[in-house]
C-alpha cells in the first residue's frame, strides 16, 4: 500500500501530463492527414528535424522561442516534401514517409557532426530551454495540486488546449469539414467542386506545424538538449494511436494519455529500482495492450473467426484422444 | 432584357423545360447517342425508358453538363445553352440524383445536404440553421429525413432522399434521377413517387432514367425509348401498353433464323430447385427459380436484362451465396461449393462480362487459355508450369476457333471483342465440362464472330453438353435453345419451346405478364 501510495501520487500526475504532451502534439497533427486520408507515417521524422533545428535555432538566436520557430519551420519543410511526393506525384505514402524518417536520422546525425564535430547529442553549447510558466494563484487555489496546472512549458499548455480547439475544428468550421469529406469520401468533394489537392496540402502542413512543436517541446521544454533518434518512436506510437482513433482528437488526447502514463510510470519504477530494460517496455507492453483491446473490439469478426477456428482444432483433437485410447 | 413589371420572367413561358436535338456522343468507335432529339415539357414527369447500354445514362450526363456532345444543341427553358459543367447546369436549374451517391457517412444528414454551400453566422458552421432548413424541406416533400442522424447509419432508400434534398437545396428546378429505383425497395418506391408527383404539382420538372416497365407506367406522364444509342419514340405513358414498350425497348426486327438440330434426349445434367439469392443491395434478386438442364440440350434464359439472370449466373458459378434452395449438377449441390470445386464438378462458365471475369486483358492468349487447369497436367510438371505445351495447346486452339490474332503470345487486350469472347470460349468449352453456363455469347461482338460463337454452341450441344444460355437478344436465345424460361423480377415467369419461340409471347412474360402464372406483384 505504502509503495503504491509512493508511486501514484501528484507528481506522477504532472509527470505525465508532461511525457503526455509531446505526443499528443504529434498526434494531433497526424490527425489532419489521417482525416484527410493520407496515411503519415513520417511524423517520427518531422518531429526530429523539429526537436534538432528548435536547438539550433535556440543556439544561434538566443532565445528559445526563436528555437521553436526554426524547429517548426524545418518540419514544415519536411511536411511540404512529403505533400508535393505524395499529394502532387502520388507517391506512396509509407515508402515517402520512410525514406523521410531516414533522411531526419542521418542529416540530423551528420548535422550535428558538421557543426558540432560531437556525436550521440548536443549539450550546454548556450542552448536556451523553454521557461516554465507559473500560472499565479494556482498554489492557491489548489494547494498540494498545484503542479498539475502549473509549471509546466508553454507547449504543454498548446497541446492540451490544442485538443477541444481541434474538435471544434472538425464541427464547426468550414475547413475541418472540407478536410474529413476529403479523407473519408473524396469523390464526394471532388462532385462538390471541392479541391482534394489543396485540402490534402492544408492538412500536410497543419500536421507539420504541430510535429515540429512537438520535437521542440522535446528539445527545448521536456529537456534541454539535443540527442541522436531523440523522439525514439514517439511517432510511430502516434501513428498507431491514430489507427484506431481515426484521428478524433478526443479519442487521440485518451490514447496519448495512456501511453504518457505508461512512461511516466515506468521513469517511477525506474526510481525504485526495478531493472531498467525491463521498467523501459512498460509504456510499450501498455500500449500494445491497449491497442489488441481496443482492435478486439473493432475487428470482433477476424479475431472471433480465428479463436473459434483454433478451438476447433483443440476439440478435435479432444475428441480424437479418447478414441486413440479405447480401440474397439 | 427587359423586366417589365407585371409581364412574367421569360423562363416560365417556355412550355419546355428540356429540348435537346441531335444530340450525338461517341466513345471511340462506339456510338452511345446517336442523333437522340428529347423534349421534356415542364412540369410533367418524363421516362427514359432503354435497356442497359441504351444510352440513357449518358444522355443524361451530357444534359447535367458531365459530358459534353460531339454535335446537337441543349435548350434550357427555351434558352440555348451550353451546358459546359455540373455547376453550369445547377446554376441553369437543373439537379441530377445519381445512381451511384456521394455522401460522407460520418456526417450528419443536414451537413451532408449543405456540404459545399454551408450556412455559417460568424464564420462557424451554423448547424441549427442547417437542420431546420433540411427539416422543413424533407416536410415539405414527404422526403422523410431525420436531420441530425449520421448518414452511415441509414438505409440506401434515406440515402437517395438526402441526395434529393441536396437537388433542392441547390434550388434546382428540373430534376434527373437515374435509375432511382435500382436500390430501393417497393415500398421506398412507391414512397419516392409520391415525392415525384409532389415535385410535378409545384411546377417542378422531372426525368426519370428506368429500365423497369411497371414504374414508369405507373408513374411517368410520358415515356421515350431509347435502344442502342437511338430514340425509338416519345410518347404519352397513356396511349402504351407494357407489351408495347417490351418490343421498343429490346426491338422487333427479332429475327428467327433458328438452328437446325436433332432432337437429343439426354439425362438431367443440372436440377435447380426453389432457388432465392439476393443481390447486392441484399435485396431478393433470384424468387424461387426451378428448372433442369438436360444433356445435349440448350435452355434459354431470356428477360430485361436486371431481372435477375446475373445474379443466378452467379450463383450457379459458386460467385454469389444462394439464400435459398438447391442446385444439383453431378449429385453435387452447387450452393454448397466454392467456385474452384464447381469447376472440378464440371461447369464451365463463359461470364457475361468477359473482360472483368472471362479474361485477363493484360495477359498473353495462351496464359487465359491455361487460366483455371494451371495445377494439372499436362501444362504443368511437378508444380512448374511448361509453357511449350501451353504455347503449343493455345496455337491449336486459336485455329480450332479461328481466334484471328498474331500468335499466342499475343496479349488478349490487342484483340477484338469478338476474338477475346472466342478465347474464353477456347478455355471454357475445352475442359471437359458437363455443363456450360453461358451469360451473353455475343454481347458487343460482331456479326461475322457471332455467327462463328453460335456455331461453337450448336457444336457442343451436338456433343452432348447441358447448356444454359443467358441473353437479352431474343433472335439469340430463338436461333439456340431448345427452351427458353423467360424471367422477370427475379421469377421464372414461363417456358416456351424454341420451335415455337413467338415474340409476342416472350413479350408479355417480360413484362411480368403470365398467361399459366398469376402476374407478380
Amino acid at each position: 500500500m505504502e509503495i503504491l501510495d509512493k508511486l501514484i501520487n501528484v507528481a506522477l500526475i504532472a509527470a505525465t501530463l508532461r511525457t503526455t504532451a509531446p505526443i499528443l502534439l504529434v498526434a494531433l497533427g497526424g490527425s489532419f492527414t489521417t482525416k484527410a486520408g493520407i496515411f503519415n507515417i513520417g511524423l517520427e521524422g518531422q518531429m526530429l528535424v523539429g526537436a534538432f533545428f528548435a536547438v539550433i535555432g535556440s543556439i544561434w538566436t538566443g532565445s528559445a522561442f526563436a528555437g521553436v520557430a526554426c524547429g517548426v519551420a524545418a518540419a514544415l519543410a519536411f511536411a511540404l516534401a512529403f505533400a508535393v511526393l505524395v499529394v502532387t506525384f502520388r507517391a506512396n505514402e509509407v515508402v515517402v514517409g520512410l525514406a523521410l524518417n531516414i533522411l531526419a536520422g542521418g542529416m540530423t546525425i551528420s548535422l550535428m557532426k558538421a557543426i558540432f564535430g560531437t556525436r550521440g547529442s548536443i549539450v550546454g553549447h548556450g542552448i536556451v530551454g523553454l521557461p516554465k510558466v507559473q500560472i499565479p494563484g494556482a498554489q492557491a487555489l489548489l494547494g498540494s495540486w498545484a503542479p498539475l496546472i502549473s509549471g509546466f512549458t508553454p507547449i504543454v499548455y498548446v497541446a492540451f488546449i490544442a485538443v477541444p480547439l481541434l474538435v471544434l475544428f472538425y464541427n464547426r468550421t468550414r475547413l475541418g469539414l472540407y478536410i474529413r469529406v476529403v479523407g473519408e469520401k473524396p469523390e464526394a468533394a471532388e462532385a462538390l467542386g471541392i479541391s482534394i489537392t489543396r485540402v490534402r496540402y492544408i492538412a500536410s502542413l497543419l500536421c507539420g506545424l504541430l510535429a515540429g512543436l512537438a520535437g521542440a517541446h522535446l528539445s527545448l521544454g521536456y529537456i534541454t538538449m539535443f540527442t541522436e533518434n531523440m523522439s525514439s518512436g514517439r511517432g510511430f506510437m502516434a501513428v498507431a494511436i491514430l489507427i484506431f482513433s481515426n484521428g478524433d482528437p478526443l479519442k487521440v488526447l485518451a490514447g496519448c494519455l495512456l501511453f504518457g502514463f505508461a512512461d511516466a510510470f515506468s521513469l517511477r519504477l525506474q526510481t525504485f529500482g526495478f531493472p531498467s530494460y525491463l521498467v523501459l517496455t512498460v509504456p510499450y507492453v501498455v500500449a500494445l495492450t491497449a491497442l489488441f483491446a481496443l482492435s478486439y473490439r473493432a475487428r470482433p469478426k477476424i479475431i472471433k473467426e480465428t479463436l473459434a477456428s483454433m478451438q476447433k482444432l483443440l476439440s478435435v483433437d479432444r475428441n480424437s484422444a479418447p478414441v486413440d485410447k479405447n480401440p474397439q | 432584357m427587359s423586366n417589365a413589371p407585371g409581364s412574367p420572367p421569360p423562363q416560365n413561358t417556355a412550355a419546355m423545360a428540356v429540348e435537346l436535338a441531335a444530340i450525338t456522343k461517341r466513345f471511340g468507335a462506339f456510338i452511345a447517342n446517336d442523333g437522340i432529339d428529347l423534349a421534356v415539357r415542364r412540369g410533367e414527369i418524363h421516362a427514359i425508358i432503354g435497356e442497359n447500354g441504351a444510352g440513357k445514362t449518358t444522355l443524361m450526363n451530357i444534359l447535367f453538363g458531365l459530358l459534353q456532345p460531339d454535335e446537337g444543341s441543349i435548350r434550357l427553358n427555351g434558352e440555348p445553352t451550353v451546358v459546359a459543367d455540373p455547376a453550369a447546369a445547377i446554376k441553369a436549374g437543373l439537379g441530377m440524383v445519381h445512381q451511384h451517391f456521394k455522401l460522407v457517412p460520418s456526417l450528419s444528414v443536414a451537413d451532408n445536404v449543405f456540404l459545399g454551400m454551408e450556412i455559417r453566422r460568424h464564420g462557424l458552421i451554423d448547424h441549427a440553421a442547417q437542420i431546420a432548413r433540411t427539416h422543413e424541406l424533407s416536410k415539405r416533400f414527404g422526403l422523410h429525413v431525420d436531420p441530425t442522424e449520421r448518414v452511415g447509419l441509414l438505409s440506401v432508400g434515406i440515402e437517395q432522399r438526402i441526395e434529393i434534398l441536396k437537388v433542392l437545396v441547390r434550388g434546382a428546378r428540373t430534376i434527373i434521377l437515374d435509375e432511382p429505383t435500382a436500390v430501393l425497395t417497393p415500398q421506398e418506391s412507391r414512397e419516392l413517387f409520391q415525392t415525384l408527383r409532389s415535385f410535378v404539382a409545384e411546377g417542378m420538372t422531372v426525368i426519370f432514367i428506368s429500365h423497369h416497365l411497371e414504374e414508369v407506367m405507373e408513374v411517368s406522364d410520358t415515356v421515350t425509348v431509347l435502344r442502342n444509342g437511338r430514340k425509338v419514340a416519345t410518347r404519352p405513358t397513356s396511349e402504351l401498353s407494357k407489351d408495347e414498350l417490351v418490343r421498343m425497348m429490346v426491338g422487333r426486327e427479332v429475327s428467327f433464323d433458328r438452328r437446325p438440330r436433332a432432337q437429343l434426349h439426354g439425362d438431367a445434367v443440372l436440377e435447380v430447385k426453389d432457388l432465392w439469392a439476393r443481390d447486392d443491395r441484399r435485396l431478393p434478386a433470384v424468387r424461387g427459380a426451378s428448372f433442369t438442364v438436360r444433356a445435349g440440350e440448350v435452355v434459354g434464359i431470356a428477360g430485361v436484362a436486371g431481372n435477375g439472370q446475373t445474379e443466378l449466373a452467379e450463383v450457379l458459378s459458386g460467385l454469389r451465396p444462394a439464400s435459398h434452395g438447391e442446385a444439383w449438377l453431378k449429385g453435387q449441390d452447387l450452393t454448397t461449393l466454392s467456385p474452384a470445386a464447381i469447376r472440378e464438378t464440371g461447369l464451365a462458365h463463359v461470364p457475361g462480362d468477359r473482360m472483368v471475369r472471362g479474361v485477363d486483358r493484360n495477359a498473353s492468349i495462351a496464359a487465359n487459355t491455361l487460366m483455371g487447369r494451371q495445377h494439372r497436367g499436362p501444362w504443368s510438371r511437378g508444380g512448374v508450369l511448361d509453357w511449350k505445351a501451353i504455347a503449343g495447346n493455345a496455337g491449336a486452339l486459336i485455329k480450332s476457333f479461328d481466334i484471328r490474332a498474331q500468335g499466342s503470345g499475343d496479349a488478349v487486350k490487342r484483340l477484338s471483342g469478338g476474338n477475346i469472347q472466342k478465347v474464353v470460349l477456347a478455355r471454357e468449352f475445352t475442359n471437359g465440362a458437363d455443363f456450360l453456363l453461358i451469360d451473353q455469347p455475343t454481347r458487343g461482338v460482331d456479326i461475322g464472330a457471332q455467327e462463328a460463337i453460335h456455331d461453337e454452341i450448336m457444336r457442343q450441344r451436338a456433343a452432348g453438353r447441358a447448356i444454359l444460355l443467358i441473353s437479352v437478344q431474343l433472335d439469340e436465345l430463338a436461333a439456340l435453345a431448345d427452351r427458353i424460361l423467360v424471367m422477370f423480377n427475379g421469377r421464372i415467369m414461363g417456358e416456351v419451346a424454341g420451335d415455337d419461340a413467338d415474340e409476342d409471347r416472350i413479350g408479355m412474360m417480360m413484362a411480368g405478364v403470365s398467361p399459366e402464372l398469376e402476374p407478380a406483384q
